[in-house]
């Protein structure tokens, strides 16, 4: 669902004119939102044609040709069975991320490749900066562990954070619901 | 064959007033068993078991005119506390030398206000008494909470006879298989608590402390964005029972917390904004049988987190979507 705003911001990155948090915001609603992503190679042709770089009626869709690309790149894949996927955005290649957005268009949408790439890849190549995934093959074995099954410490505290507040809230089971949380397994 | 019509009419009239008479009471025991966590003192040790997990816990808790305190704490392992007063929930975790405060939203009681919500699962639920038997040496009553659908989970638990304090609970799947049992294996009600045993076992001396805090009315008009969330759609029966704003003390980000609930079940929404570089969940986790759900969504984390099955909180969780306000 963009607004507005979020269409004038992406308007603004393809004209390198987004920083800070602006620009983090824009690339995270990039990741996932698919609109925003098709907005944006929209307003990157139109700024295209208008500098006279192209002649093409419908957007090319760079995203979809960097995935091939990168397809033939040498990868290193994370496995972990019981884990759960994780979102990670180590915070040396978000910088390389923030400067490669600002630096050109193309890049912004070489961004937008990587991420929507189907395979948990953690990339080794200069331009594969964006994101990789901890690969979950098995589902989750219900009530197997009394840890959270991700394999991120940030994201395990953010998790734990949130069963704090939610087990305020807790049904049937409340006068023991706080045991969930005095018995969290930390030596897993 | 008119004879035999009647004589089914007949059956049928004998037979569905004895049901609800049964459910009126497996109702009002479950309600009893709401009051009695709150109001009694107690001192027990319970076991929690998940998967293949065995916990032993004790708890203690004590209640007055003025105040309600509890103490639960591990027996097994990192001697992990939480302390929850009227208005505070205190966390600690010695291994990592952490403590975290969080105010509590509810700030009148526990264990929470949704057993007061109860009436409105009787549609969702069907709650029947069961048989009489054994738990931490107390006569208790059994009672089976089965779900109308499978977006739920079921119960069975042990109430105690005399007390109506709840001895022992087991969250079921809809194939009837124990994800989760808490059970005591002895507790002392109407017992005498000391200030002393309300104490957490250390000073908090070297110890890390993390407060988070509900937002002033000021600070949450600040975050009036956040409120434009909508779901689409969420299990028969659950509603908007709370809604709260805090600023989480690791980051100082704004967190909203939005619960839902059918009077037994609850899960709660989290849209934290994102504001640096974090990872994040996507996808399903569990812990034990609380089972959460992770996206990004519009520069936001979206978490679906509660006692109800894997695909319900995906589900809840594929169903949210940002709004304008004037939606």
């Amino acid at each position: 669902m963009m607004t507005v705003n979020y269409n004038e911001q992406l308007s603004a990155l393809v004209d390198g004119e987004l920083q800070g948090e602006q620009l983090e915001r824009v690339l995270a609603l990039l990741k996932t939102d698919v609109q925003a992503q098709q907005q944006l190679q929209r307003y990157q042709h139109t700024s295209d044609v208008l500098h006279g770089f192209t002649t093409k009626l419908h957007p090319v869709d760079l995203s979809e040709r960097l995935a091939l690309a990168l397809q033939d790149e040498p990868t290193h894949t994370m496995r972990s069975q019981s884990k759960a996927n994780v979102l990670a955005f180590p915070s040396q290649l978000w910088k390389q991320l923030s400067g490669l957005a600002i630096a050109a268009s193309v890049g912004a949408l070489a961004v937008v490749g990587v991420m929507t790439q189907p395979e948990n890849q953690l990339v080794s190549t200069p331009i594969q900066v964006a994101a990789y995934e901890v690969v979950n093959d098995a589902k989750p074995q219900l009530a197997s562990s009394n840890r959270w099954t991700v394999g991120e410490p940030e994201v395990e505290e953010r998790l734990n954070t949130y069963l704090v507040d939610h087990n305020e809230y807790a049904g049937a089971s409340g006068v023991f619901s706080y045991a969930r949380v005095v018995s969290y397994d930390a030596g897993q | 064959m008119q004879q035999a019509r009647h004589i089914i009419l007949s059956l049928c009239l004998l037979i569905i007033p004895f049901s609800v008479h049964a459910d009126q009471d497996a109702m009002q025991l479950l309600q009893s068993m709401g009051t009695a966590a709150k109001n009694l003192n107690y001192d027990g040790v319970f076991a929690y078991q998940s998967g293949n997990k065995l916990q032993s816990i004790r708890i203690i808790h004590r209640s007055d005119e003025r105040d309600e305190i509890e103490r639960v704490l591990s027996l097994n392992g990192a001697a992990r506390e939480v302390i929850r007063t009227n208005d505070l929930v205190t966390c600690i975790y010695p291994e990592g030398k952490r403590i975290h405060v969080n105010r509590r939203p509810l700030g009148r009681g526990f264990p929470s206000d949704l057993l007061s919500r109860l009436s409105s699962a009787t549609d969702y639920y069907k709650v029947t008494l069961g048989d009489e038997s054994r738990v931490a040496d107390r006569l208790a009553q059994e009672l089976s909470i089965t779900p109308i659908d499978n977006d739920r989970y079921g119960y069975r638990l042990w109430v105690d006879k005399a007390s109506h304090l709840l001895l022992k609970s087991e969250l079921l799947t809809d194939n009837k298989d124990v994800l989760e049992t808490f059970a005591f294996s002895t507790v002392t009600v109407n017992a005498d608590i000391t200030d002393e045993m309300l104490r957490p076992q250390i000073t908090g001396q070297e110890m890390t402390w993390n407060r988070s805090d509900l937002q002033s009315p000021n600070q949450t008009t600040a975050i009036r964005g956040l409120s434009v969330w909508k779901l689409d759609w969420l299990p028969e029966g659950f509603v908007l029972v709370a809604q709260q704003s805090r600023l989480k003390a690791s980051t100082g980000n704004a967190v909203e917390q939005r619960v839902y609930s059918d009077g037994l079940s609850s899960v709660s929404v989290f849209i934290e904004q994102i504001h640096a570089a974090h990872n994040h969940l996507k996808g399903g986790s569990n812990m034990g049988a609380i089972n959460a759900f992770g996206t990004i969504l519009h520069s936001h984390f979206v978490t679906v987190v509660g006692e109800v099955p894997a695909h319900t909180v995906e589900k809840i969780g594929n169903a949210i979507r940002y709004g304008n306000a004037g939606q």
